[in-house]
């Protein structure tokens, strides 16, 4: 068996030692003193089927993520990933097979109910509101269902309280990342690499228990890298399982505690880094 | 001299509510609320018939005739408002459609609206419309035709700075900024668990009873209300006004309406008749419509923009305009080296 | 039951102008995906120069083709000069449905000013009623029949055999694609105007025949009917436009004989509200897509 990396992947990258534990991103999960690995499956996907006009472009795959792993989701194009990833946050709809999640099945539910479960996700163009300051952007998103409930904005019961610290929030993840000088941009005027932090900030803010990503490290300067890595295995290791489709093999081997290889819309192979980037079928893939 | 001046700002007051309305649907929510008019006729005809007691014996036909004091007709009004919108809106709203389309679709319910009004007299007195809708405290205080106009001036402005209060209000809390993410992104707000088509169909109810409301009052005013008077192109004018004013802003709004639809609609009304008749009210439409095209190239964004959120720690806050501000010298930026692309 | 079987024989000629109209329609709009409302506007415009035509001594054929010709002209002055305009500076959708509809009144008021509101009656030399089986036809009312079909041969051939054609299908399914394949999209879209536009005016002129009167808001009920069969028949293809106007028409005359007329109008907007709700779905696995492309 060949050891040489498979393109695209050269010398993995370091990450230096042990993190310098940080600031406070998810309140939430460290109250709730969650520990992290704790094995219980957080997401479980079951013969899913996903079909572009009558094309299936997901033949029926099936894996699951547990909180505080990082699971990663690669192959060449066209292979299905971002459709699974779009499948599992509901914004496609399946056309047949299950997922569950955190134990209920919710196959059956539009994204934002997914999203009050706890569910999260990143956009592959890093989606932000372009319209809105990236401060009224996390707000929102922050205060989610509440902030947009009328019945509780008109009674006003604990509205300026909630208010007021969901600010202090999304100002101490600003200042924590050095991004307290963007508050006030809006989000058609951030640059590429400010839009690919919104986005994650978006993701992170409402203290997920599953965060699903797409491709997060495009468009971010390689100096950067390790800093968004930390955070992630931080996240991680709070107990917020991750599944990332990423196509940048050497984040995915710094970055994963399982990887998940697709093809043709079906999973090809499974297992840790290592283990993938020797099999045959996964270097035909890739070659082909 | 004095009817051209409280005519004209009886009709302000309505075309801001009306303006207002809009850019609560439109330019906060990003609903395009292109049948607009259809909820400011039927608050108009409901406040009519249940200002007109019943229609047996009268020389009108219509609906639900009902004799009930003030102020009911006009909460009745804006109830219809509310209620049509509520029929429309979760029709309509709650599917995803692209935005040209939902437009014409609304279009569409007003002009269907109209024609069945006018093919069906049994409803609301088809094209002849209702007429000697009573005026509120007409009776009670004893005003000349033209002290009842300077009377009614100053009842729609209390009014209107009621409603104007209470959305200003409105849209500085949380669910404002929930629908101005709405509007840019309504994806991105559902993966923040916000229900979009409900809170699309709240705010649709909420616009839709304000527009009802204008069309009670008008109607009051008038004392008559005909297909003539919402036309289907009324709610391009509308459009115009938020958009020329500025969308996003209710004080644009407002200025959106003093100048579009009084200035160019109201006011020439006065002007001596010249050409054939009918040709001023031809010239009109096509200067609104030069009008929109003009403003839109020249400052898409309207003459009051939408004033950014500028955010400061500890809860204070200020707005600005929409000039863009140069951040302060940043630490290293997450985007990669620009290399030759 | 007779007056049913005549209904259908004029839905036919009904047909004739909503096809023609449809055709043009679905051209322009499976192209550049742009809803235009000004397109009504543009047939009475065809509906007026034909008939202008006429009453200065020429044959209404002739006015027909000239009315199409000006119909031409107009659309691509309105394309370049407006459309592209704003659609380069990212409208979107229905921004642009918005800019049509303010280019539908100034051009629909326009014509009403210079025309002080005039309807005008068009006045065709008095014929006698061919009897065809169950139905009756004027040998007028055959030939705009005759030529709806030969608009259509004409237009399926273009589009399936000449490469102006098929290099018009390939931008209207992916303008990105085709321009990188070498196709010169401007000039296709140069061309899909000058044509689609006159076919609009072909249109309004074939209607005004076929009703006899015309003023400068002709256009507007015919658009309605135009829009459905151009959507019903999927965008861009016109074969689908072409059977959908033959069903439209059909209906509405049949709809008509059978109800009262004062909901003719109704029932036509009705089925372009339906139509547009029931379409585009939100099919399995499909995003509907946020911002959709304008090639203008």
């Amino acid at each position: 068996m060949s050891h040489e990396p498979l393109p695209g992947a050269e010398a993995p990258l370091q990450v230096e030692g042990e993190p310098v534990a940080r600031g406070v991103s998810l309140p939430a999960q460290e109250a709730a003193g969650r520990s992290p690995g704790s094995h219980a499956a957080l997401l479980e996907v079951e013969d899913l089927l996903v079909t572009y006009r009558g094309v299936p472009a997901v033949a029926g795959i099936s894996l699951s993520v547990r909180s505080g792993e990082i699971v990663g989701l690669i192959g060449p194009n066209g292979a299905g990933k971002s459709s699974a990833l779009n499948a599992i946050s509901g914004d496609v709809r399946a056309a047949s097979g299950s997922v569950r999640f955190a134990g209920h099945d919710i196959t059956r539910l539009p994204p934002y109910r997914r999203a009050r479960r706890g569910m999260a996700r990143t956009s592959q163009t890093a989606r932000v509101f372009e319209g809105l300051t990236v401060f009224e952007g996390l707000m929102t998103v922050a205060r989610g269902a509440e902030g947009a409930s009328l019945t509780r904005t008109v009674v006003r019961r604990g509205q300026r309280a909630d208010e007021k610290e969901t600010a202090e929030m999304v100002w101490e993840l600003l200042d924590h990342h050095s991004f307290a000088h963007i508050a006030n941009l809006y989000g058609r005027e951030l640059s590429g690499g400010q839009r690919r932090f919104v986005d994650l900030a978006m993701a992170l803010i409402r203290a997920p228990e599953l965060l699903l990503l797409d491709e997060p490290m495009v468009g971010v300067a390689p100096a950067l890298l390790p800093s968004l890595m930390e955070e992630l295995q931080r996240v991680a290791r709070a107990g917020v399982g991750i599944l990332m489709v990423e196509h940048a093999l050497d984040v995915v081997a710094a970055l994963c505690d399982r990887v998940i290889v697709m093809a043709a819309g079906s999973i090809i192979a499974e297992g840790t880094y290592q283990e993938i980037a020797e099999d045959v079928e996964v270097r035909r893939a890739y070659l082909s | 001299m004095q009817a051209f001046v409280s005519i004209s700002l009886v009709y302000l007051g309505i075309y801001a509510l009306s303006a207002w309305s809009l850019n609560l649907q439109y330019g906060y929510a990003g609903i395009i609320n292109f049948g607009w008019i259809v909820f400011q006729a039927i608050g108009a005809y409901i406040a009519g018939v249940t200002a007109l007691g019943t229609s047996s014996g009268s020389f009108q036909t219509y609906i639900l005739g009902a004799r009930l004091p003030f102020p009911l007709p006009l909460l009745m009004g804006t109830l219809a408002g509310g209620v049509l919108a509520l029929v429309l809106g979760a029709l309509i709203l709650t599917r995803r459609i692209r935005p040209d389309f939902q437009a014409v679709i609304l279009l569409v319910v007003s002009i269907i609206a109209a024609q069945v009004v006018i093919a069906t007299p049994s409803i609301f007195d088809g094209s002849n419309g209702l007429s000697n809708i009573p005026k509120p405290f007409n009776g009670a205080l004893h005003l000349s035709d033209q002290g009842y106009q300077w009377f009614y001036v100053g009842w729609m402005a209390v009014l209107c700075i009621i409603v104007f209060a209470g959305l200003q209000w409105l849209c500085r809390t949380s669910w404002g900024r929930a629908l101005k993410a709405v509007r840019e992104d309504e994806t991105l707000a559902a993966y923040s668990g916000i229900n979009v088509p409900l809170l699309r169909v709240v705010v649709f109810v909420i616009g839709g009873a304000i527009a009802g409301f204008s069309g009670a009052l008008l109607a009051e005013f008038l004392g008559t209300w005909s297909p003539d008077a919402w036309n289907f192109v009324e709610t391009f004018v509308v459009f115009v006004a938020v958009y020329v004013g500025g969308r996003g802003n209710h004080v644009g709004a407002l200025l959106g309406a003093f100048l579009v639809p009084v200035v160019f609609g109201v006011m020439p009304s006065f002007l001596p008749e010249f050409g054939y008749p009918g040709l001023s009210a031809n010239l009109e439409w096509i200067v609104i419509a030069l009008l929109w095209l003009v403003t839109f190239y020249l400052r898409p964004a309207g003459i009051l923009p939408e004033r950014r959120y500028v955010a400061k720690r500890g809860g204070a806050s200020s707005s600005a305009s929409m000039r863009p501000t140069t951040p302060s010298p940043a630490p290293p930026t997450m985007d990669e080296p620009r290399t030759a692309s | 039951m007779s007056l049913y079987l005549e209904a259908v024989g004029f839905g036919v000629v009904a047909a004739a102008s909503i096809a023609i109209g449809a055709m043009g329609f679905t051209l322009q709009f499976g192209l550049t995906n742009v809803l235009n409302i000004g397109y009504g506007s543009i047939m009475s415009l065809g509906g007026l120069v034909a008939y202008a035509c006429h009453a200065a001594g020429m044959s209404i054929w002739l006015g027909l083709a000239i009315g199409g010709l000006s119909a031409s002209a107009m659309t691509l002055l309105v394309a370049k000069t407006i459309l592209s305009v704003f659609a380069r500076r990212g409208a979107g959708l229905f921004e642009m449905a918005m800019i049509t509809f303010g280019v539908s009144l100034i051009i629909e008021y326009g014509i009403a000013s210079a025309t002080q509101n005039n309807t005008y009656s068009l006045f065709l030399a008095v014929e006698h009623a061919m009897t065809l089986g169950p139905f009756h036809f004027t040998k007028v009312q055959l030939v705009l029949v005759g030529l709806a079909i030969a608009v259509f041969v004409v237009l399926d051939l273009f589009l399936r055999l000449t490469k102006l054609g098929l290099a018009l299908r390939a931008t209207a399914i992916d303008p990105d694609l085709a321009r990188a394949s070498g196709i010169q999209t401007n000039r296709i879209v140069t061309a899909a105007w000058l044509m689609s536009g006159f076919l609009c005016g072909l249109a309004g002129g074939v209607f005004t025949i076929n009703i006899l009167t015309v003023n400068a808001f002709t256009g507007d009920t015919l658009l309605s009917l135009v829009i459905v069969s151009a959507l019903l028949g999927t965008a861009g293809s016109v074969r689908g436009a072409v059977l959908a106007a033959l069903v439209i028409g059909i209906a509405t005359q049949v709809a008509s004989v059978a109800g009262a007329s004062g909901y003719d109008s109704a029932v036509a907007y009705g089925f372009l509200a339906l139509v547009l709700l029931a379409r585009p779905k939100t099919l399995q696995g499909e995003l509907v897509t946020d911002k959709a492309q304008i090639t203008v």
